[in-house]
């Protein structure tokens, strides 16, 4: 033993007279570090209510639960995640793991209170005093839990897909779809946001765990198009997706392509068709023979009843086939998924126009229910004059003709004329039929324009040239050109769409001149038939129905689909066809019946 | 270090070992001379200081493991001494009697994974866990879940919604009821024999 030893105990008394180190009442709180872990706060107006925080939680500490003054709307459950301090531990995966970034702790820990239950409550909603705190811990970059970059679908290169009218896009190989599919938090908000609320999340687990099979049968459940959809879907699954709030959302229109990709050749097995339906007594006659006609055939043939569709061309698919070109939905692929269809004993009557061929009070009297489903086919004119130029092309009619295998030459220069999901189909037609320049005439800006902007995107790398806020006045034909006189815009007030009303500009007219113009303004739906059995049409031309059971006010007659919505996507006719199939089968069955009737 | 290791596997046959860092080794050697290997360590080689004894329990082997974890002040180097004995009679030799510190590990070693120290001084009686009616808490059969489950009640009031059946019944209540039928009626017909 040292003498340090000895002598140490009583250096302890040289610090009698310094100031202790014990606390003082009333204690001076000492602030934690920047990145301390705190209590939690919750910027409510970026949290979405996915729960994903209650999933990834450890301890249970987190429940989702409704707030007064916050509705479930598109892309927000609405619900706002509660926190018991009982069971915290402050390990902060649900910050980490935070789709939308709202999630975060301040830094203040010093709180107490002698009630229990003031222990549970909701982060950003219930009066906090660290409820706005900066300071503390948030989610970094690099401590993200989730993945947020897209796995790339690979496609040809613009330079090839510009020559030839063959699909552009390859699909997922296995890897690639697997890897997509473990991005997925399956909080399912993106289910209330697909029109025909399809089963997301559980289509992508089964990819995650190859088990394709079941994912067939899961898109069966809710959409017979899901082939043609994987390819061609607007997706607003995807736009609501909570990845996308930081990062790329899911490609779930990729992921259901590969399911039916990958499943294709032994479809009708997994799916048990052609094995013998159920015989319910009824027959319905199904007008229109698109997207949300055949989706009511396939499940009014799972019902049961006997199903005739009334087609005006010698093909199925509507749209699907006339509007939307071969380099994004092959027909091969179309015909396909239309086959599987058919094959649970739907009839299909082709070249019948109803209306002129067949009155639609006599379909009436031959069926127990009809559903309209002719869709908006006409394609709108402009009031301008010299609309009836040679030269000067309807969109739907010109995709029509590209459709039935036409390759009509349209010159070196064409024009094509508005901004919507056609006006993309027209103008990367265009190029494809060997047009050196082609220019779209918006008469909005980029923003307004209801296309997709991945197709905006695609038709950028084919080399089509935007002219925004530009609208044609008047057309002419020189030789055998074109003249177009052409007028600029400015926006002015939002309109009753609350997109802003393009005006003219006064003096600001330039003339174009091209070899082709094609239009592609807007549809419009053909609803002659409608007087021949007293149904009502708006003033639109679509025909009216009750919202929920897509009823008109003839009982009996359905109808849905673009000619009940106006001009809109596959996946909204899907969707009404699905319903239009489950209240006929209320309406025929005696019980039924009354219900759809008191609606 | 290198000396040290030569050393104890001569006298004592070291099993495995595992130079960590330049002054951290871990042995492994067999349950019968591990107390002597010990004592050596502690005797001969200067490894005066007992930091630690813990306990690993290795179920799918069916053994648990002890490692004794020992400090030399002259070198500033640990060798941590490890021994597997048997799952199925977990009893191991007292180390009291070299450091009285032991006496706590050891106590706390049979109250968490139920090994036992014959004549370790209060080493059945329990530490932390008074009342202890089930399995060692700290071995892996242990079912902390479903012990919690039964033994405590959740606090009363707390519920949660799942958002997908929320945004059902509060944006889409009719259509939800359209798909459900609709995907009953496509199953019950695709699954029929």
């Amino acid at each position: 033993m040292s003498l340090k030893d000895i002598l140490s105990p009583f250096y302890a008394w040289k610090r009698t007279l310094e100031k202790p180190y014990t606390i003082k009442k009333p204690i001076e709180e000492r602030e934690g570090a920047d990145r301390y872990r705190g209590f939690h706060v919750n910027d409510i107006e970026k949290c979405i209510g996915c729960g994903t925080c209650e999933e990834i939680c450890q301890n249970e500490a987190i429940d989702m639960v409704p707030v007064d003054f916050i509705h479930t709307k598109k892309g927000d459950s609405g619900l706002r995640p509660q926190i018991d301090y009982g069971r915290c531990c402050w390990c902060a995966l649900c910050v980490d793991v935070c789709p939308t970034g709202s999630l975060g702790m301040s830094n203040d820990y010093i709180w107490v209170t002698p009630d229990p239950e003031e222990w549970v409550f909701k982060p950003g909603v219930d009066e906090k005093e660290w409820k706005d705190d900066d300071k503390g811990y948030r989610r970094t970059d690099e401590a993200w839990l989730l993945d947020p970059k897209l796995t790339p679908m690979p496609v040809m290169e613009p330079e090839v897909r510009k020559n030839t009218f063959d699909e552009m896009a390859y699909g997922y190989e296995v890897i690639m779809a697997t890897e997509e599919a473990s991005r997925c938090l399956e909080c399912g908000i993106c289910i209330d946001a697909c029109p025909t609320h399809m089963d997301i999340p559980e289509y992508i687990k089964a990819i995650r765990e190859n088990r394709l099979e079941d994912g067939l049968k899961i898109l069966y459940d809710t959409n017979p198009f899901s082939e043609s959809c994987g390819r061609v879907c607007t997706a607003h699954c995807q736009d609501v997706c909570a990845l996308g709030h930081n990062g790329d959302p899911i490609a779930i229109r990729w992921l259901k392509r590969y399911i039916t990709d990958q499943t294709a050749d032994r479809r009708n097995e997994i799916l048990g068709i052609g094995k013998p339906l159920p015989e319910k007594d009824g027959t319905v006659g199904i007008i229109g023979g698109g997207p949300a006609g055949l989706t009511a055939a396939f499940y009014l043939r799972n019902y049961g009843y006997k199903v005739t569709v009334y087609e005006q061309h010698d093909k199925l698919g509507g749209m699907l086939r006339y509007g939307i070109p071969q380099y994004r939905l092959p027909k091969e692929i179309l015909d396909r998924e239309i086959q599987t269809i058919l094959d649970t004993g739907v009839e299909v009557q082709y070249n019948v126009k109803v209306g002129k061929d067949i009155s639609l009070r006599e379909l009436k009297d031959k069926h127990d229910a009809l559903f309209i489903s002719v869709g908006a086919q006409i394609g709108t004119q402009m009031p301008i004059e010299g609309i009836d130029t040679p030269g000067v092309l309807v969109g739907l009619e010109f995709l029509d003709q590209i459709a039935e295998g036409k390759r009509p030459n349209l010159g070196e220069r064409v024009m094509v004329v508005g901004g919507g999901n056609t006006a993309m189909d027209v103008c990367r037609s265009s190029v494809r039929l060997g047009a050196k320049e082609v220019f779209v005439f918006y008469r909005r800006t980029e923003a307004e324009m209801p296309a997709n902007d991945e197709e905006i995107e695609e038709a950028k790398e084919e080399g089509v040239k935007f002219e925004f806020l530009t609208a044609p006045t008047k057309i002419t034909k020189e030789g055998d050109k074109l003249k177009v006189q052409c007028i600029r815009m400015q926006l002015g007030e939002p309109d009753a769409t609350g997109r802003r009303r393009p005006i003219p500009i006064e003096g600001s007219e330039f003339t174009v001149e091209v070899d082709t113009v094609i239009m592609a303004i807007g549809q419009k739906v053909d609803s002659s038939m409608a007087e021949q059995a007293d149904v009502k049409a708006t003033r639109w031309g679509t025909f009216e129905v009750d919202p929920d059971t897509l009823q008109t006010n003839v009982h009996g007659i359905f109808a849905g689909g673009d000619c009940e919505l106006g001009p809109d996507d596959a996946i909204h006719a899907i969707a009404d066809g699905k319903k239009a199939a489950y209240f006929i089968d209320k309406y025929i069955s005696k019980q039924g019946k009354n219900h759809a009737e008191t609606k | 270090m290198e000396e040290i290791l030569k050393r104890l596997d001569e006298r004592f046959y070291v099993r495995e070992k595992k130079q960590q860092r330049p002054n951290l080794l871990f042995v492994t050697v067999d349950k019968k001379v591990a107390v002597e290997a010990v004592t050596y360590l502690r005797d001969y080689e200067g490894f005066r200081h007992l930091v630690m004894i813990s306990a690993v329990d290795y179920i799918e082997q069916n053994l648990f493991q002890l490692t004794y974890l020992l400090h030399n002040y002259q070198l500033h180097s640990d060798i941590g001494v490890r021994v597997f004995i048997d799952r199925e009679h977990p009893v191991m030799d007292s180390i009291h009697h070299l450091w009285a510190a032991a006496q706590v590990y050891q106590r706390e070693i049979k109250e968490m994974f139920g090994i036992d120290f014959p004549g370790s001084p209060r080493v059945d009686e329990p530490m932390i866990l008074e009342g202890w009616d089930n399995i060692p808490p700290m071995r892996k059969d242990f079912d902390t879940k479903k012990y919690a489950e039964e033994t405590y009640f959740p606090r009363e009031g707390r519920f949660t919604l799942d958002p997908i059946k929320q945004m059902e019944k509060k944006n889409y209540p009719l259509e939800a009821e359209v798909k459900y039928e609709i995907k009953r009626v496509v199953r019950d017909n695709r699954d029929k024999k």
